[in-house]
């Protein structure tokens, strides 16, 4: 029905079709602050554009950093960009991530007021990401940058996070992490099986690239005779651009794990590790609880084709996979009938980092330290796809049939929450304490190439 | 769309102006313009949608809906000038719902599951484009959606699974509740535990 | 149509439209979006489930549409409600209970009697009825006050669950009972 997507990778910034974080152990998050005219800052900004990495396959290996950049629409204006074309971006971009705290449930110690100095203020408003397989290779490329910002004046970093790996590609709380992502016409059809929509016969189907670029089709433009395409901010800075989510995510290790150790006695189906994996949906190396729910699978390879390769239709009571899983709440795949068609236009590609030191195995209690995760996803609607998951489908349980039931594992603000894991008989986990809270974000637009090119020289509009 | 701090629950009730909001329900009011081949048609399509349930089974399993209605305006009710006296051109059909989940995954369940189903309903209405592509659906609702002034539920912070596991719980607990007394401690922890398994889903 | 129509299990399905004064529509929009949801009108008629006011300005017309222009002649207010039991009764409880707000909301109406109270208001609404095509119900057959003792019983069995995990069936018993009167 419709024709062969052909991407221009070239187009396209690096990091977003195909993941840097397989590549590199470090990632540097650096947000600038103009505070020059715009025709200084596009001078800053042109010599930025020659080390932006496009999605083109490397010919030559692997560069020893990558840059990527990315605006707020701050930023937009203080790089001289018209009233006009800020204004054909969408509604939730130009108000901010910090503006839409009581609708993402940043509220109590998440609120805004609590946020980093330099976030969620109006002030970062060039978004540097470098990757690095060194962490002196990063401090060398940022070292740069600072040079050059230092030459042009009027620039300042006003928040920066780096971020490292963890051991076994895991996040804080112990789970293997970021391997499941959407599986993308055009560019990753491989991994349809699991990473695409599913289909009534068993089968998948990838999906159209406009859910994540924008300028190409997406899942509604496939119902369309006219084969409108998306809408998408005015020419040229449409095309080949993306919306960004950056988030930087507090977790409470310490508490988390007292809370399932101490759950876990009253718990007669497992022990603790299992009564996490109820919340989460998998076991910590990522075997999937609806094909293993008793025991993780020792040759699973959370990297490894068909890893990602299963559905919930088997398990509709959540006998398995608890209803409300972590992994299931913000990816249903088939759990709610319709050949996915309730879920399909909600997915997201999520290029996150941990960040901070480890907490010693076993170690209950918080030693101050500030660790957790950078979350980032990229889609074509910020609204539909990260906010529709998070306020529908994260803060609150009513499509799973889940009533007002927060995602356990964000915690509840109020502290009243609940888990309820199906079972016979089912077993209700509580209480949900604050696991994670926000501690500053933005929303950010990342430009195609020649989009930079016309922010750099002024005739983006 | 504003989002402002609720009076029930998490913020859920997105995509809509404020006055149609109470707490997890929100209001949905749509008029439109019926085609001369509508004005048959429409009520044969509810009198057999009221006789057939089947017709409505998709709408019950999504569980959107805790209340809506489709009515026809043929000619308005007459009460004195300055009232005109004119008859109605048009026969006009009245839509409203009160719903949970957000407006926009709202319309495009609609327009993505009960596309049939829409067809159906609106198909005989002035400038409905069809219900897919989702785009031009949502615009067409939009223009012809009205905000409501005030709006009210009798339990906000309820959502329509919630009322429906509610009663579903009361109809098994009240078993449980009749023989407690009656059983030795072991018989009614086990009579319990079978409870607990069976309305699981309503907790 | 008949008034069958309006109905689905016990519930009822009421809805009034009524033109606006001209002139008034302003202070009746005002006054409408000024009340207060969580003291709302409504709450002094418990037999309702969800209800609502809207101010039709007019018909949306679109010339690339292919109709004939149609304009309302005056505003007009939509008055719904999904009750649950009789109609009559209803009203009669609307008549009464809420002639206050009535003074207000239907006081700006075109035709409405001088004192819109008692059987006089009830009468004028039920002239301004608009029957139901199709009425749907997700749970037609409970009432307002079945559903709410349902969810709150629903909130007191799922803390109760909660708590008493672990309990020896002695304990479970007693507890029970104290919570569920049992």
């Amino acid at each position: 029905m419709a024709e062969r997507v052909h991407i221009d990778l070239g187009d396209i910034q690096g990091d977003i079709l195909r993941a840097y974080g397989n590549d590199y152990d470090c990632t540097s998050y650096a947000f600038v602050k103009i505070d020059c005219p715009p025709e200084q800052a596009r001078a800053w900004f042109s010599g930025l554009l020659e080390h932006v990495t496009t999605a083109e396959p490397w010919k030559e290996g692997k560069p020893v950093t990558t840059l990527n950049v990315a605006v707020t629409a701050d930023g937009l204006k203080a790089l001289g960009v018209s009233d006009e074309v800020v204004g054909s971006f969408s509604e939730e971009f130009r108000a901010g991530m910090s503006e839409r705290a009581v609708l993402l449930g940043d509220v109590g110690p998440s609120a805004p007021k609590s946020w980093e100095s330099g976030l969620g203020s109006g002030d970062a408003h060039i978004l540097l990401t470098i990757n690095a397989q060194e962490t002196a290779d990063h401090e060398h490329a940022l070292g740069k940058m600072r040079d050059a910002m230092d030459d042009a004046g009027g620039l300042s970093i006003v928040y920066q996070e780096d971020t490292q790996l963890l051991p076994g590609s895991r996040e804080h709380f112990g789970y293997a992490d970021g391997f499941a992502q959407p599986a993308i016409e055009g560019s990753s059809d491989s991994k349809a099986r699991g990473g695409g929509v599913p289909l009534k016969n068993g089968a998948w189907r990838a999906l159209a690239p406009g859910e994540f670029i924008l300028g190409y089709p997406d899942e509604d433009t496939r119902e369309d005779p006219k084969r409108r395409l998306p809408s998408a901010p005015l020419a040229p800075l449409g095309k080949s651009g993306t919306y960004m989510v950056w988030r930087k995510l507090y977790q409470d290790v310490a508490r988390w794990r007292r809370v399932m150790r101490d759950a876990a006695k009253l718990y007669e189906d497992g022990d603790e590790h299992k009564l996490s994996a109820k919340v989460v949906g998998r076991w910590s190396d990522g075997t999937p609880l609806v094909t293993h729910p008793d025991a993780l699978d020792p040759n699973f390879d959370a990297a490894g084709r068909g890893a990602n390769d299963f559905r919930y239709d088997s398990d509709l009571d959540g006998m398995r996979c608890p209803l409300g899983a972590h992994i299931r709440r913000s990816n249903p795949r088939d759990a709610l009938g319709f050949e996915g068609h309730l879920s399909f236009r909600h997915r997201m590609i999520r290029r996150g980092m941990p960040y901070g030191e480890e907490l010693a195995e076993g170690v209950v209690k918080d030693d101050g330290v500030d660790r957790g995760l950078v979350f980032v996803c990229f889609q074509a609607s910020i609204a539909r796809q990260f906010e529709g998951v998070q306020v529908q489908w994260l803060n609150t349980g009513n499509l799973f049939g889940l009533g007002l039931d927060t995602d356990f594992i964000l915690g509840d603000p109020g502290g009243k929450g609940k888990m309820t894991i199906q079972g016979r008989p089912p077993f209700f986990l509580s209480p949900q304490e604050v696991f994670v809270k926000t501690r500053g974000g933005e929303y950010l637009f990342v430009p195609g190439i020649s989009a930079l090119a016309a922010l750099a020289d002024g005739t983006a509009g | 769309m504003s989002a402002r701090a609720p009076s029930a629950g998490p913020v859920t009730a997105t995509g809509t102006a404020s006055h149609n909001v109470h707490g997890q329900a929100i209001a949905i009011t749509v008029f439109s313009t019926v085609k001369w081949w509508g004005k048959p048609i429409l009520p044969a399509l509810f009198a057999v949608t009221k006789r057939v349930p089947k017709l409505t089974d998709t709408l019950v399993q999504l569980s959107f809906i805790h209340f809506a209605r489709w009515s026809l305006v043929k000619q308005i009710p007459y009460n004195g000038p300055p009232q005109s006296k004119r008859k109605l051109r048009y026969t006009h059909m009245y839509f409203e719902s009160n719903f949970n989940g957000g407006w926009e995954e709202y319309i495009d369940a609609f327009s993505q599951i009960l596309t049939d189903g829409m067809a159906a309903f609106w198909g005989s209405s002035y400038g409905f484009p069809k219900a897919l592509p989702t785009a031009p659906f949502k615009k067409y609702i939009q223009n012809n959606e009205i905000e409501a002034s005030h709006y009210y539920s009798a339990y906000p912070e309820a959502t329509i699974t919630m009322v429906k596991a509610a009663l579903d719980v009361d109809a098994k607990l009240a078993a449980l509740k009749r023989n407690a007394a009656k059983m030795e401690p072991e018989a009614f922890a086990a009579a319990y535990e079978r409870f607990l398994t069976d309305a699981q889903r309503s907790l | 149509m008949s008034s069958q129509d309006n109905v689905n299990g016990q519930a009822y399905g009421f809805q009034s439209m009524t033109p606006i004064e001209p002139g008034k529509e302003g202070e009746l929009r005002a006054y409408l979006e000024g009340l207060d949801i969580d003291d709302s009108p409504f709450g002094k008629l418990p037999r309702t489930h969800m209800g609502r006011f809207v101010i039709v300005k007019d018909f949306y017309n679109d010339p690339s549409w292919g109709q004939k222009e149609e304009h309302l002649d005056l505003q007009y207010l939509i008055f719904t409600s999904n009750l649950d039991g009789d109609i009559d009764s209803y009203l009669d409880e609307l008549c009464e209970v809420m002639a206050p707000e009535a003074r207000e909301i239907w006081g700006r109406c075109v035709g409405c009697p001088e004192n819109p109270k008692g059987a006089a208001l009830k009468a004028y609404l039920k002239h301004n009825q608009i029957d139901c095509g199709f009425f749907y119900a997700a749970y037609g057959t409970a009432t307002v006050p079945e559903v709410k003792a349902a969810l709150r019983q629903r909130d007191q069995m799922i803390a109760f669950a909660t708590r008493s995990q672990g309990l020896s069936p002695d304990e479970l018993q007693e507890a029970f009972a104290a919570e569920f009167g049992a």
